[in-house]
């Protein structure tokens, strides 16, 4: 069993809305001995990818699409518990979407590779104003704030963020991942942020090397 | 016809209308579709969002080409951005019409509430995991934890094994170190006593002169077999209080007298270097002590020949004040010598220690003598402690109870013993040790017999004539004197013989014990259960122990009687006569009588003469009872004939028990006794 596979009886499963199928065919890949990273990448954000484009090419209505996400969050919550851990690093994130972006399913994702990666994480969920994700920083004390962002048209809000953090937390460091990075490669330059990546797991190997090996200093 | 609908209508639409250019710009727009910001000259795909922009040529050029309904179109409005489904159909003028829904929006903005509501789900279901990987992280380190403690406790208890094997064993050292040194020590001071005899007699030159250098080998030697003797004293001194053998000699005595003793000891000791010794005048305020004299005297001996030697000019004060609390006194011996550094202040009450000084190596100490002052201050019920400064001087201060705790405790022993309690049978204890007697009060505590404590022979002796008790415990190694004597005494006279004996040994003298008529034998340590088991037999062999006649003609007030000592020690005789009553006197020997005062056949005279004719008779002690009203000469008589004389009214257990027990003392125990009478200690009561 491979993962395009996997992939597609996972697509079906979303764009059918079953979810019980969706969950087996989660089973089936840790039973193959499928990494939950693959799992994560190459079966559920692929599918995620794949049903995008399906409504670009009108065949499915946005009904359909929220569904799938459904289905996406559902097969991540199954697969939450059998996430292998790094031991704990000593770096705490918050994760946010900035205002206005409902995706919140590949800041989960990323969420998830954190926690992997044996980052301590708060996540705050889509659409967060920028007064929430200061609130949140000054609660959780994070040393990292990560932003997640899949559609271009909430970059400004993200640039709002980011100014404001650096104005009130300047110690704060700042890292954003998501499909619209790819399209703003400039503009991050001049954001000076930490780190990018579209890919969660890029990102998070980034912001590791980044931090440095030894962990929390 | 044309539908002219009013601007407030078009409000509520959510359908849209546009005619397009062949470019997809607008044309025509209708209110709706005005307000999605698609006014005439705007390119529709210029207000689309990215994904749908990626939709509309296909969309467009299907719609250029015929009817194409149902497709999804993301509007990026004024309003912000607007999910529409649209369709298109060509004019033939080349224009295209399109027409928009906005149900979809309203479907997308449900729809983003479940999201949300899933997305709060997604977060709790991983809250919850992160908490059961902590729960379970926590269960992981309880688990190692507990398996650290049993480790740990598995340690705890092999050392705990191992602990008491080396006390064990360091115990039996020390006992054998304390039998050697007992041992070692007298086999010394004999040699030494004969060296130091030797040496005075040469020193008093009785077998011949000496010349200067003979006289002064003979002086250190007898220096040098002085020192060894103390020496010796104090290891003996030491291994007696370790071994718990140090019996404690009280008595009371005036401190003046103890310090005019010390004084004239030291007064030849005392240096010729000018050091004065004064024993300061007790303040007069101050009672007599009661408690060991002889060890508060070695105490202040040793103290005080350590100061005379530690001081070199100045002197040593010995005095005695009220202690810190009431009925404690402070013994203080302050001298103006070489002083004791801070740190050596506890280390010199250690055996063997010995503070580094030049004096210290001229002087002679076994090293042992503050560590026995210590001792003996603990065994006072007290403390020794010192206050020096280097060069200044020290005081040692010994705070003792004025009244050591044993003769208090002996006095309330003693003071209880007086009155006896007429619910439990006394029980003679004859025992030296102090400690073994409040031992054995504790043990009968709370049971029926009541402890009589004889410290010696001699107290026992004495006590057993004024009082029967109901049983004898008696120590046989008691100090100085063999108890062995006193057993044989006590089964060979009639009087005694029938009170039960149990002897109490350190070893088993059993045979000997039984042969001289001990009716128990017992060896060192015994338990209380044991204890009050075997006196409680021992009564119940015997029988009863006193024997009570009643002589009454009433039926109903004999009755009263019988009932009254129903549950005693006593047993019960009964008479109806003055015939009977004096036959049953002479045959049955009761201890005591209880006589009514009218009998059938004469009265309590005739009885009383006829008692007083017959020697078997005559000393037991008679309590007259009466319910009639007496003459003052009536009384008068009877008291001198009787013990005592109470009414029937009066007559409950408690005073039937008290005047049988006062008849009891009073009448030597009521038979036999030489010496003893009843003469002129009657009473009335009630009467």
């Amino acid at each position: 069993m491979d993962v395009e596979t996997l992939r597609d009886a996972f697509l079906d499963a979303q764009l059918s809305g079953d979810r019980r199928q969706s969950i087996r065919v989660m089973d089936e890949g840790l039973g193959c001995g499928i990494s939950v990273k693959d799992l994560h990448l190459g079966v559920i954000q692929d599918a995620q990818y794949q049903v995008g484009r399906l409504w670009e090419r009108n065949e499915i209505t946005v009904a359909r699409e929220h569904v799938a996400s459904a289905i996406a969050q559902l097969a991540l919550a199954h697969l939450y518990p059998h996430l292998p851990r790094n031991a704990a690093n000593g770096w705490r994130v918050l994760l946010a979407c900035p205002t206005g972006e409902q995706h919140e399913l590949p800041a989960r994702l990323a969420s998830d590779f954190m926690e992997m990666a044996g980052f301590d994480v708060a996540f705050t969920g889509a659409d967060t104003p920028e007064s929430a994700v200061l609130e949140g920083l000054r609660e959780t004390d994070a040393h990292v704030l990560a932003l997640s962002i899949t559609v271009t048209h909430h970059w400004p809000a993200l640039e709002r963020t980011v100014h404001g953090v650096k104005a009130a937390l300047p110690a704060v460091r700042l890292v954003v991942g998501g499909r619209a990075v790819r399209e703003r490669e400039q503009s991050l330059a001049e954001l000076g942020v930490l780190c990018s990546a579209e890919r969660a797991d890029v990102l998070v190997e980034r912001l590791v090397a980044e931090l440095g090996e030894g962990g929390r200093s | 016809m044309t539908l002219d609908v009013p601007a407030r209508v078009q409000q509520l639409r959510s359908e849209f209308v546009l005619a397009l250019d062949g470019q997809g710009a607008v044309v025509q727009a209708d209110p709706v579709g005005r307000r999605l910001g698609l006014e005439p000259g705007v390119r529709v795909p210029d207000r689309l969002d990215a994904g749908s922009r990626l939709k509309w040529d296909d969309f467009f050029a299907r719609a250029r080409k015929g009817s194409t309904p149902g497709w999804e179109l993301c509007v990026e409005a004024p309003e912000g951005a607007v999910l529409v489904r649209v369709g298109g159909a060509p004019e033939d003028d080349g224009r295209v019409w399109l027409v928009g829904s906005l149900v979809p929006q309203e479907f997308e903005a449900v729809m983003g509430q479940v999201r949300q509501a899933m997305a709060e789900i997604a977060d709790m279901h991983r809250t919850a995991a992160q908490q059961q990987r902590a729960l379970s992280a926590r269960n992981q380190e309880l688990a190692e934890l507990n398996r650290q403690l049993e480790d740990s406790s598995r340690g705890m208890r092999v050392l705990h094994h191992e602990v008491e094997e080396k006390s064990d064993s360091l115990r039996r050292m020390s006992e054998v170190k304390s039998r050697l040194v007992s041992n070692v020590s007298h086999e010394f001071r004999t040699p030494l006593n004969s060296i130091l005899g030797l040496t005075r007699m040469l020193l008093s030159r009785v077998d011949g002169d000496l010349n200067d250098e003979q006289e002064k080998q003979l002086q250190y030697i007898r220096r040098s077999a002085e020192s060894l003797t103390e020496l010796v004293n104090d290891v003996l001194d030491l291994s007696k209080l370790e071994a718990g053998k140090v019996a404690l000699r009280t008595g009371s005595f005036p401190v003046a007298e103890l310090f005019s003793a010390l004084r004239g000891i030291f007064k030849p000791l005392v240096p010729e270097s000018g050091v004065e010794l004064v024993f300061e005048d007790p303040p007069p305020e101050l009672p007599e002590l009661d408690t060991d004299e002889n060890k508060i005297s070695q105490v202040l001996k040793n103290l005080v020949s350590n100061a005379l030697k530690f001081t070199e000019a100045g002197s040593v004060r010995v005095r005695v004040r009220p202690g810190s609390q009431p009925d404690r006194v402070i013994f203080e011996v302050q001298d103006t010598g070489i002083g004791i550094a801070p740190e050596d202040q506890e280390r010199i009450f250690e055996e063997f220690s010995q503070v580094e000084h030049p004096i210290q190596r001229k002087v002679k100490g076994s090293g042992l003598g503050l560590s026995l002052c210590r001792r003996l201050a603990t065994i006072l019920g007290g403390e020794l402690s010192v206050e020096s400064e280097p060069e200044q001087g020290s005081t040692f201060r010994m705070e003792i109870p004025r009244v050591h705790p044993e003769v208090q405790e002996m006095d309330r022993l003693d003071q209880e013993a007086t009155q006896l309690d007429p619910s439990r049978s006394p029980v003679l204890v004859v025992e030296d040790d102090r400690q073994t007697l409040f031992l054995y009060e504790r043990y009968l505590r709370g049971s029926g017999f009541q402890v009589i404590p004889a410290r010696s022979l001699e107290e026992g002796r004495r006590k057993i004539e004024t009082l029967r008790p109901a049983a004898v415990v008696l120590d046989i190694m008691l100090d100085g004197e063999s108890s062995w004597g006193f057993l044989r005494e006590l089964k060979d006279k009639a009087a005694t013989r029938d009170i039960p004996v149990l002897v109490v040994t350190v070893t088993n003298r059993e045979h000997k014990a039984r042969a001289l008529g001990a009716d128990e034998f017992c060896v060192k340590p015994m338990e209380r259960e044991w204890l009050i088991r075997r006196l409680e037999n021992l009564g119940r062999y015997r029988g009863v122990i006193e024997r009570v006649l009643v002589i009454d003609d009433d039926e109903v007030s004999r009755y009263l009687v019988r009932k009254m000592l129903a549950d005693t020690s006593y047993q019960v005789i009964e008479a109806e006569d003055v015939h009977d009553g004096v036959r049953k006197a002479q045959t049955e020997r009761p201890h005591v009588i209880f006589l009514d005062f009218v009998l059938p056949t004469g009265t309590a005279f005739d009885v009383l003469d006829a008692l007083k004719i017959d020697p078997r008779t005559r000393n037991i002690p008679v309590v007259i009872q009466t319910s009639k009203q007496l003459t003052e000469e009536e009384v008068q008589t009877l008291s001198r004939e009787s013990t005592s004389v109470i009414s029937k009214q009066s007559l409950s257990r408690e005073v039937a028990i008290a005047r049988i027990r006062e008849a009891l003392l009073q009448g030597g125990l009521g038979h036999g006794i030489e010496g003893s009478g009843v003469e002129g200690r009657g009473r009335a009561e009630g009467a």
